[in-house]
Formats: structure tokens, sequence, C-alpha cells
């Protein structure tokens, strides 16, 4: 079957993807776009995994289809920085520890990028409210919210 | 510490390996250095998420005195590390690290040996720093002494290691290897492997979700209708073997469609164990007592007692839940057989794969990557052997994802447990005795691939594991303990603290029954049992770090919320009985517990733990962290629902973990103990949890809880008596009623066709035997250049208008080319081909044809057309309208299609008798304009009644289907979902105005309302085509049919008022926890945003209607197709939650969202109406 490429920019490059306009965002990602970032949890929207941002919300990735993408900006957790340049919220989360086993990690990263945008320098209470939403089964909370804490610090410092 | 994943090629120079020989051709190394000086660790254990890939970095680092950051520990690939057995128990450190450790400490002797000898110098005047030998100014390193070699070394058992006091790395907090990778997105996961030409799998699960044991197993499945997917692309194959299903596909998308709508048919399941009443269940269980201990003489000893004490404690299923669902990679493309898994025990999944296909085990590479945490088992080697089964059927790499719902399903769960203790007081305070029985229903929880394909015997294993802690730690006189062992009842495995969990959860609570009874602080009572010196150096620093106070404590405990704090301690027992011990820990924990929401909330945990040496100390911290927040999370909220045995939870709704915001604040105390050996500290401090947390509720409320979790429904039943509902046995699927498609007074009732066909014949008289029109001559299609383009515009935005292709094209079909199936109650009628191809469209139709059509309802050749086409509306079209229209169509792409014949049930199929209808309810005639109305209105009146034809869903229908012209707009049905009402007959708490129907119309969304979801969306979509001031004009035509006028402001207090009123604090029933689990992240109000909508439901139309359709629609279905992207998309839920579940949650939203509205009756029936329809 021939589709019409579905256009949209992931990580500040234009991609023309030939997806059915149905398929979850997710897959296209991961699949086509060969990202690991964003990862499978529930597809159902509950618990977070697959964050990305989308025109700079959050979103979750499995319950988007590709179509409602087309012409948006995309961000995933290899869009914010690398091992050598790594985000601050990336670097706030390695400062921290904040994993244990880490499959949450895409969306915690990803969900406290979409906070600090509309809220650079949330109370603890407005942390622990913003990330309801992202389980965590390791029970890494205490490190991530300390990682959410440090990354909103710096982000205050560097005037932002 | 390197990377593991960035050393892929050997180096070719020499090397010096550590080995130990297992038989003639094989042995296992543990270290190798290379001529490069760089070090690989091999360890048959595998890094559940327990950072233990940077623990034996560390001790490897140490042994050898090279740096850290030089030393890759490898784990998990069977071609190359160790076999050590699976990575469970705590053992990793305590045991098979050992091996390693000494292998370290061997290779460095012999590298300063050969160093001294190098550099002609006592072995004694060399130091050694990163690998790097010196002395007296001279140096070589570990890589100039191996230089071309092939130095092998046999394991020695007496190798000497290092004085912990000379300890420079072990010990230190070091940071994870594996962060940066994962915090940017680098491939670590097995979730992330990709091989060339990879396909991707789905597998279809049997019915008897979470049941491994029994005759049914394997042996269920009827039949699988390959012809089910065939309009699915890119699919490769359907796999089937016994009662494995699979499916393979090119596209992951793909393959999901696929397993989701690959008919399957199954046997029944036979009636399983009912697990509403764990207890009942346990007992019934047949099982095998095995006596652990038996001291003193229990009997005669709880004779004597002054006070008789017997308990039973109960422990509910839980799930291991990882975050990720399991996945795997398997290819057998070519002889060599690979199999990519997040499991942890590589080998002894290998031995499954080998006995799943019938090869040789040297034939399969097991290669582990990390999978989301397990905290014991969970679906990692199911995963692989089903992507095994589905590479070796197509012969390609198959990756295979496990679903949510199947993780959740068919994960081993954590077994439920069942502990009496019976004993009693002195009379002197004392403890007479203790007398414990502990049920434990485990079970190996063997491959599924094997139980599903027949290849091993589908009978649950019985395991001696309910054993573990299961002696108490104190030092009772006259104690008992028995273990009976049990054959599983439904898939079970270990779960982080296995048995020892639930057996000191009865110790602990016991003990701290038993110091009540005697007056005494429970702490000070069990100091009086407590004999091992680290235990009661851990108890008391725990206690003094807490400000224990000796309870209780007899103060007022008035108000709403009450405080009360609770101790427990363990030694956590594990591995086959009588086993050891792994790490000491303890727990203060403070509650909040409100007595009439019953909401328990732990603010505080103070957990302290005697870890002997800590290779990591903040490694063991942060697992500390881990296992009381997920202790808590299980001891407050998880236990798994089942329906007729099987698992019902199956997202995170129906199985709730812990959120963010109910996360305890967490006092980790560690006691220095460096010079003890390490000890295990993965499940430690879990043990503790559940009977600390229980003591703190009794001293806050005095009432005592014998089984978690500790809900707010079993709060308030414990404080307050049995005034809630105990669980009942779900009723038997009910049968599907008769879909709703319009409001349907349709019910078959007896004679009542009979009675249609009556009414229409005598409306027409007798000539209805005939077509009512004559047929009106074809001509030739008519040329492009008849109609003005501006002509054909305008007839776009009219086609848009009328919706004419929604109905008349089918998904994903060509436009208007018809074939879509209209459902009605008289049958199912498909719309026509509207195209301009001269044999099947309406090509050969002269506009007068056309205009007969829309005015009256016949066919060019005189036939009737059935009033499912709203030619009753698109007759009053205006003239130049319906020729702007006919251009338009005339002028579009034809496309030859015929639709199939209508299956319209007698006397439907008789279309004369349609004159009757049409005599009884037609009226042929143009618009008129009320000159009494402005204009704007008669345009809106004009649009809306005309080609809009809004009242064809919004008006109820007569017994005849025709609209009821004294109910205009006061509401309909179509395509199985309500229309509301538009007037001020509309059931919405804020009344509609013109500015809500406005953004309606025009982006699908009113923030009053709701969005457009159903049959509504695709009608808002194209009105886009429509200018605002039709828009507009609509909406003031609509408006005027409603009464109640409001302004913005009162609508914007109206609304803050609904919402403030409707917030949920609490879950306290199923329903509510679906709601947060499913629905909150998206519809509680405040959260943070999200790509889309926040549709409020305290406003929400839907949720207020005197009928539960649309909510129950749009729950099972979802918004797949919005207005526009902006709105964002709603997933479905059908697959996800069984229709009790929905009921539950249709329930709650109501009863919460809508509370001044009566429940609904008919949730039940809706549901499964909707479920079976095909809308
Ligand atoms: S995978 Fe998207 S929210 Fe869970
Ligand atoms: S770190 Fe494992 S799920 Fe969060």
């Amino acid at each position: 079957m021939t589709q019409t490429p579905i256009r949209l920019t992931v990580n500040g490059r234009i991609h023309d993807v030939t997806a059915a306009p149905e398929t979850p965002l997710l897959y296209v990602l991961r699949n086509d776009l060969q990202l690991n970032g964003p990862k499978y949890g529930c597809g159902l929207g509950e618990c977070g995994t697959c964050t990305v941002l989308i025109d700079g919300t959050a979103a979750r990735s499995c319950v988007i289809p590709v179509g409602g993408c087309a012409g948006r900006d995309v961000v995933t957790l290899e869009g914010l920085g690398t091992r050598d340049k790594p985000d601050v919220v990336q670097q706030a989360f390695i400062d921290e520890q904040a994993a244990q086993c880490g499959y949450c990690l895409n969306g915690m990263i990803m969900t406290t990028k979409a906070l600090l945008a509309i809220n650079p320098q949330p109370t603890e209470q407005e942390a622990l409210e913003a990330l309801r939403y992202n389980l965590c089964r390791c029970g890494t909370h205490v490190e991530i919210l300390r990682a959410v804490m440090r990354a909103s610090g710096r982000l205050a410092e560097a005037g932002n | 510490m390197a990377s593991p994943l960035s050393n892929g090629a050997e180096r070719p120079s020499g090397s010096l390996v550590v080995v130990r020989t297992v038989d003639e051709v094989t042995s296992e190394t543990f270290v190798r250095i290379t001529a490069d000086g760089s070090v690989n660790a091999y360890n048959g254990h595998v890094d559940l998420g327990t950072g233990i890939r940077t623990a034996l970095g560390q001790i490897v680092a140490e042994e050898l005195d090279v740096s850290f950051a030089r030393v890759v520990v490898v784990l998990g690939d069977t071609a190359i590390v160790p076999n050590q057995g699976a990575t469970i128990a705590s053992e990793t450190i305590q045991i098979t690290a050992v091996p390693l450790r000494k292998a370290a400490a061997q290779a460095r002797h012999f590298l300063i040996a050969r160093a001294a000898h190098r550099l002609e110098l006592p072995a004694a005047e060399l130091t050694i720093e990163d690998g790097l030998v010196r002395g007296h100014n001279r140096s070589v390193s570990y890589g100039e002494l191996i230089g071309g070699e092939t130095i092998r070394l046999e394991l020695a058992d007496d190798a000497q290691v290092k004085a912990v006091g000379n300890y420079t790395i072990v010990g230190q907090s070091m940071p994870r290897v594996d962060l940066p990778a994962k915090a940017t997105g680098e491939l670590t996961f097995v979730h992330d492997i990709r091989v060339p030409g990879m396909l991707h799998g789905r597998v279809v699960r049997p019915p008897y979700a979470g049941v491994d044991a029994g005759p049914f197993v394997g042996t269920s499945l009827i039949a699988v209708d390959e012809s089910s997917v065939n309009d699915i692309p890119g699919i490769i194959a359907v796999v089937r073997i016994g009662d494995f299903v699979g499916v393979v596909a090119e596209r992951e998308e793909n393959a999901i469609r696929a397993a989701e709508q690959l008919k399957v048919s199954w046997k029944p399941t036979p009636t399983l164990p009912d697990l509403a009443d764990v207890e009942t269940a346990l007992r019934a269980n047949p099982s095998t007592p095995r006596t652990l201990i038996d001291k003193g003489d229990v009997d005669t000893a709880i004779a004597g007692a002054t006070t008789h004490m017997q308990r039973t404690y109960v422990w509910p299923y839980q799930m291991h839940a990882s975050i990720g669902p399991s996945c795997a990679v398997a290819d057998c493309s070519d002889g060599n057989i690979r199999v990519w898994s997040g499991t942890q025990n590589p080998h002894v999944l290998r031995g499954d794969l080998a006995l799943l296909i019938e090869r040789p085990e040297s034939e399969i590479d097991v290669i582990r990557l990390e999978a989301a945490g397990c905290y014991g088992r969970n679906c990692a080697d199911d995963v692989a052997a089903d992507a095994l089964l589905l590479s070796r059927a197509v012969g390609r790499p198959v990756r295979v994802q496990l679903t949510r719902e199947q993780e959740h399903a068919w994960e081993p769960k954590g077994t439920a447990q069942l502990i009496d203790v019976n004993g009693g007081l002195n009379a002197d305070g004392g403890i007479a005795a203790y007398d414990l029985a502990t049920r434990y229903p485990s079970n190996a929880a063997p491959t599924l691939a094997l139980l599903l394909t027949g290849r091993i015997s589908c009978e649950g294993a019985v395991l001696q594991m309910g054993d573990r802690t299961a002696i108490p730690p104190y030092d009772y006189d006259h104690m008992r303990v028995i273990a009976h062992d049990m054959a599983p009842i439904v898939r079970a495995s270990w779960f982080r603290g296995v048995s020892a969990l639930p057996n000191t959860f009865a110790h602990e609570s016991y003990i701290d029954e038993l110091a009540t009874e005697a007056g005494v602080d429970p702490i000070e009572y069990r100091l009086r049992y407590l004999k091992d010196q680290r235990a009661v150096d851990l108890v008391n620093a725990v206690a003094e770090r807490a400000g224990w106070t000796p309870r209780p404590i007899r103060e007022e405990k008035d108000g709403d919320v009450v405080h009360g704090r609770g101790f427990a301690y363990a030694l956590y027992v594990h591995s086959k009985f009588p086993g050891y011990g792994a790490a000491w820990s303890a727990w203060v924990a403070d509650v909040a517990v409100n007595k009439t929401t019953g909401d328990v909330s732990v603010t505080r945990v103070v957990a302290g733990q005697d870890s002997g040496l800590m290779i990591n100390p903040d490694g063991v911290r942060h697992q500390i962290h881990g296992n009381v927040i997920q202790s808590t999370s299980r001891a407050l909220m998880e236990e798994v629902s089942f329906e007729r045995g099987a698992v019902a939870a199956r997202e995170w709704g129906a199985y709730p973990i812990i959120p963010f915001p109910d996360v305890p604040k967490i006092d980790v105390l560690l006691l220095p103990r460096p010079d003890q050996p390490p000890l295990g500290v993965g499940e430690s401090a879990s043990v503790p949890s559940a009977a600390a947390i229980a003591n703190a509720i009794f001293d806050a409320t005095g009432v005592r809880f014998r089984e978690p979790p500790f809900t707010p429904e079993r709060i308030l039943r414990g404080l307050h008596g049995d005034a809630a509902a105990t669980p009942q046995a779900l009723p038997a699927p009910a049968a599907p009623p008769p879909s709703r498609i319009w409001q349907n007074p349709f019910a078959k009732r007896a004679g009542i066709f009979a009675t249609i066909a009556a009414v229409c014949t005598a409306a027409v008289g007798v000539g209805a035997a005939l077509w009512p029109g004559r047929a009106i001559a074809p001509i030739a299609r008519p040329g492009t250049s008849v109609y003005s383009a501006a002509t054909i515009a305008r007839g776009e935005l009219l086609a848009a208008l009328g919706n004419c292709a929604e109905c008349h094209t089918t998904i994903g079909g060509a436009i208007n080319a018809g074939g879509r199936a209209l459902e009605t109650p008289f049958g199912t009628i498909f719309a026509t081909n509207i195209t301009p191809d001269v044999e099947t469209g309406i090509g050969a139709w002269s506009y007068p044809a056309f205009e007969r059509a829309m005015r009256d309802g016949l066919h060019r050749d005189g036939r009737q057309l059935y009033p499912a086409f709203p030619y009753t509306h698109f007759s009053k079209t205006s003239e130049a309208d319906l020729q702007a229209l006919y251009a338009y169509l005339m002028a579009q792409p034809a496309v030859r299609a015929t639709a199939p014949a209508n299956t319209l049930a007698f006397p439907f199929n008789l279309r004369p008798l349609l004159a009757g209808w049409n005599a009884l309810f037609h009226q042929t005639r143009e618009f008129k304009p009320d000159p009494a109305k402005s204009e704007q209105w008669n345009r809106g009146a004009y649009l809306v009644e005309s080609l809009g034809h809004c009242s064809a869903c919004h008006s109820p229908r007569n017994v005849l289907g025709a609209e009821q012209r004294d109910a205009y707009l006061a509401g309909g049905f179509a395509e199985g979902w309500e229309a509301p009402a538009l007037t001020s007959l509309s059931h919405a708490p804020i009344p509609w105005s013109e500015d809500d129907l406005f953004a309606y119309l025009r982006t699908g969304q009113s923030r009053y309302h709701g969005v457009a979801a159903g049959p509504m969306a695709p009608i808002v979509r194209d009105l886009t085509a429509l200018p605002d001031h039709d828009i507009r004009a609509m909406a003031i035509y609509l408006n005027s049919f409603n009464d109640a006028a409001a302004d913005a402001p009162t609508q914007d207090a109206l609304a803050a008022k609904l919402e403030a009123a409707t917030q949920v604090t609490v879950a306290a029933s199923s329903g509510a926890r679906l709601y947060q689990g499913a629905c909150a992240v998206c519809h509680e109000v405040g959260g943070l945003p999200l790509f889309g909508s926040r549709p409020s439901l305290a406003l929400n139309s839907n949720l207020h209607s005197a009928s539960p359709d649309n909510l129950v629609q749009v729950i099972l279905h979802g918004i797949a197709e919005p207005v526009s992207s902006d709105l964002g998309y709603m997933p479905a839920f059908k697959n996800s939650m069984s229709a009790a579940q929905v009921e539950q949650l249709v329930t709650f939203l109501r009863g919460q969202f809508a509370p001044d509205k009566p429940a609904w009756t008919s949730v039940r029936e809706t549901i499964a109406r909707v479920r079976s329809s095909t809308h």
C-alpha cells in the first residue's frame, strides 16, 4: 500500500515518515527513526515511559498517532543532549544517580523538561504533583525528586 | 568503569585469564586481562537494576589494584560468562562475587610475582597503582607483563584476598556506570536491540489469564482464522502450536493490529478457584505440612497460657509489576541461534529454549541485556521463548514485545500467603508459646511457551518456599513452625522478600499484639526476646534515630486525622531452608490515618540496616529507598484482582502502585560494619514494611489490621464495622442486548412488523406494489466546463455541511464511492456510490434526477430511497445550493464501485412501503425564512435544518424511525451514540450558550461541555470548510432553543465550583482507582499540561446525561480521530479493562462528577451492548 509520507521534525531534523497515519508516534520514533529514548510501558497513556515533547509540551507518544504530528516539532531524550554534552536535566539525573533499572528514566527526564519549561523553579510539592502520573516501580522517587530540584536550581542560576 | 557495550572486539595480543575448568572441553572465565591493560570481569548473575554491575566492578578493581574505570563487567552472555544460576535471593554480592574476587586477587599475585622477577626486586617492595607496578623508580605495567603470551590460571580457592583495612575502592560510593547511557538514550535495554532484517512479533495468550496449571493448559485452542488478518499489510506468518499463538509482521504496529484482530476460538476454561476470598482458597488448596522447628512443649504451654491469642494473617496476590513489559529478540536465520533477553537467569533460560525447540544447548547463545526492574520474576523468559518460536517459524530475526496487558496478566505473581499463629501470654506477661503455620502456594512458573506448546507437563510443582524467615527471630521457649507446602493456584514465583515478607508480617504483628496485651512498649518487649547482638544494636540505633517514645501513648486522638508510629524488625533469612541471613533491617513507620475517608498515608520511615561491609554505600542507600517505597506501596495499595479465577488487572488503574506525592520521607540509617562480610541488600529493607505500617495504624487507631493492602475501604470497615459490601462473585457474562442504533423502541415485540406494514400500506393505498416514481432518462455525464469554478467550490462547502462523504465513504475507501454499512433498527443499509461514475454512480443523473432524489427520496430509476438518506432535510435546500452541490459532485473523479445489497428485514425490504412512510412523515418543501427572526437566525436555521440535518440525530425518532416533530432537537441516538439534546432539555451542568456552541462547532471543543467524539467528530471536521459567519449563524439558531442564558463569568464561576467540589482526593473504590490510574493523567483538573486538551469531567455533558452510552463508548473505543490533532487523542480501553472494571469506572465517574444526578441503572447492559456492536 502506498502512503503519503508524513512530515515531522524530530530532534531538529525533518523526517518524511512512511507509515499509516494511525500508527502511534512511539513506534515510528523507535522503529523508523531508531530512537531508544521513548519506551513502551503501557500503550494507554498511564505510565509516562514513552514521553516526548511535542511543540514543547509533554506528550505520551504511545497514544498519539503519527498522523497527528504532521508538521509538528518532536523532541526525544536523544534530542536533549548526549553523554558528552548532556542537557542540564540529564546531568542532574546522572548527578543524583536517579535510576535503578532506569526504564522510567526517559519519562521522568522528559516530564521534568516540560515542567521546568513552564515552571522553572517548582516547589517540591509542585514537582511531586507534576510527576504523579509517571510511574516508577524501582522506588527511585527520592533520587528523581532531588534531580528535579537540582535541575531547577541550575536553571535558575543560569538566569533561565 | 567502561561501558560493556563499547568493548565488542577482542584485542589481538596476549592475555591473562583466570578460569575454572568444568570438564575436558568446558571452562568458565572469571577475569581476563589483555596486553593493552584492559580488564574484563565475568559474572553469571545479571544486573536487575540494583547496581551490581558497579559493585562487582569495584570488587575486581580493588583486588586487582586497577582503577575502577579500567574494568568492564560482563554479565549474562551464556557464551562467555560462568553458569552461576539465577539472579535471586540477594546472592550476587554475598555468594557469586566470591570466585570473581578470588580470581582478581590471584591474577594480582601472579602479576606481582612476575614483576618482582622482571624488576629484580622483592615483591614486598613493589607498589601497584592502576595496573602499573613500581619499585625503586622503575615500573612495569600489567600489559607489559603479559605481552604476547596467553596465560591461563586455574582458579585457586585459597587465593589470598586483601584485608578490608587496605580497601580504597570497595566501601566508597561510586556513581553507577550505566546511568549516562540510560539518561541520554544510548542502547542499554533489550527493548532497544535491532538486528538487520528484524521482524516484529506479538503473541495472543489464552483466556485462562495467569493460570499455568491444569489439564486445560496447552489444550484449549480450537481454531485460528488466519483470514481474519488478511487485510493487514505486511503479515509474514500466523503461528500456532498447541495453545501458543503468535503473529509476525514487517512493522510493529501491524503485528499489534493483527494480534488484536486475529480471530481465535478457545474452549471454555473450567471453573477456577474463586480468589475473591484468598483465605478460603488457600485453606482449600491441598497441602503437605513440613515442620521447620518444634521446640519445648508448645501444646502444654498454650494450654497453660492465661491469655490465649489465636490470629490469622492474610497476604494478597501481588504483582512484580515491571514498568517495561518484557521483550526479546531471537534470530534463527543462520545455524547459530541467538536470543537477546532481559532474563535474570541466562543459563537456565538456555536450557529451557533448548528443550522447547529440541536442539542442543550448545547451539543457543543467550545474550542478556538490561530490562526493566523485575524484583523477582517477570515475563522476560517467557517472551524469549515466544520470540524463538516465531523466529524459527519464519527463519528471520523476530522481536517480540509483550503488551502491558499480557505482562500484568501472565507475569508469575508474588503469591498469596496465609499464616495462622496460635499462642498467648503467661500471667507474668511473657510469651507462653508461638505456634505458626504458613501456607504458601508457590510454583516454579515454568517458561510459558513450554506449557502452551505441551513440551512439559502442566501439573503445578509443589516447591518448598513458604519457609523463608518462617522461624521468628525471637527466642521463644516453646515454638513450633510448620510450612504447608502446596501447588500453585495461579502462576506465581518469588517476589522481593519471597515468603519472608508475609511471614514477618505475622511475626512482627503478633509480637506487637502480645506487647499491647502485656501493656509493654513493643520495642522493649521485643528486646526481651532478641538475643542476636547485631540485631539488638540495630533495633536500638533505629529507635534512637527515630526518637522513639514508649508506646502506647495515651493521647486524645480526636479529629479526622490520627497519627501513629509502628516498629518492625527482621533478619531476612533466604534460600533453601534453613537458609542464611542477608542484611538485618528495622523500620519505624509514621502514619496518618483519616478516619472519615479511610486514607492511610505513610509519612515517614526510618529504615536502619546492617549490611556488613558495604561495597558501594550509595548503592546500598538507593536499594533501601527502593525497598521502602515499593514495600510501602505493596502494603497500602497492592492486590491482584481476579474474575472467575483468572487475573483481571491488566493495566495500572486496576493495579495501582504508589505515585510520587504518596512516597514517605525516608531516613536511612546504615550501620557501619566494614569488618563483617558483605551481605545482600536487594530485599532486606522490604521485609519489616507491612508489619511496621500495620503496627503504626494500630497505634493511631487502636484497630488491628491483619490483611494488607490497607486500602481506604478496608480501613473504614475496620474502624466502623462491616457497612461496606462484601465482594460478590461476578454474574455470568450477560448476553449482549440488541444494538441501540436509535432511541430504540424497536425491541422485538411480537407483531410490530405487521403493524408497521399495515400502517404504511394504509397510508399509501393499494397501489403500493409499484415503484412510486417514474424513471428519469439517463444522460451523458455533464462536462466539467458546464459549471463555474466558483459554483463547484460552493458545492464543496455544501457537501461538507451535509457530511455527504461521511456516509458515502467506507473506512479507507475512495471518497463518496459508497459501500459504507449503515446500521438501522430495520437492518443494514449500504450507502450508494455518489461519484459521477456512469454505471455504478450518479454519472448518468441529470440535475432533475438529482434534485428529485434530494427532495423526494427517489432514485433516478424511480425506486424509493430509504430515509437513512436524510432527504426529509435535504428537501429544504434552495435550488441554487442544490445546483452547486450537483456541480461539485459531477466534477469529482468517477469511481467504479457497486455497493453491496441492503440486508433489511421484512417488511422494511419492501421499498414501496416507504411511499406510505413519506405520506406520513415527509413534506417536500424548500426552507421558508421566518420574517420575525434575524437574518443570521434564519441563515442558521437554513443550514441546520436543510443540508446540516442536525435533528436527524439530535431529535428522538418514533416507532417508524421518523423524527418526532414535537421533540425537535430534544436528543436522540445515532450509531450507538447519544446525540444529546440541544435545547433546554440538555443535561449539561452548565447551559449551552451561543459562544459555546460556536466554539464547539468551530473547534470540536467547549470548555464547559467537552470534546466532540464518536460520529460528531467527523461532522465538526467537515464544518471546518464553512466560514465563521455560517458557524456563528448555526450557533445563534441552535442557542435560540435554550431558555437559560448564561454569561461567561457566571459559567466560569459555576465551572470552578463544580470542579472544586468533585476533585478526587481519596481513591476509596476500585472505580476510583481505575480513574486515578487510567483517566486522571489527562482529565484531573490542574495537572501538568499534556499534548492535547484536558477535558474536565465535572463539566462533561456525557457524565450528566440520562444514559451512560457516550461515556461507555468513549472509554471502550477512545477518540482516535478527533476534530483536530490539537485536541489530542484518547486511547481505547476495551482490550485493557474487563466489563466489570468498566462498570466500576463508569459508576464511579457518574457518582463523582455528576453527584446531583441519579446513578445510572443500565450501565452493565450498555457496556455489553457497546462491546458487541460494531461501532
Ligand atoms: S507507554 Fe505511553 S504512557 Fe505508558
Ligand atoms: S528506575 Fe526502574 S522503574 Fe524507575
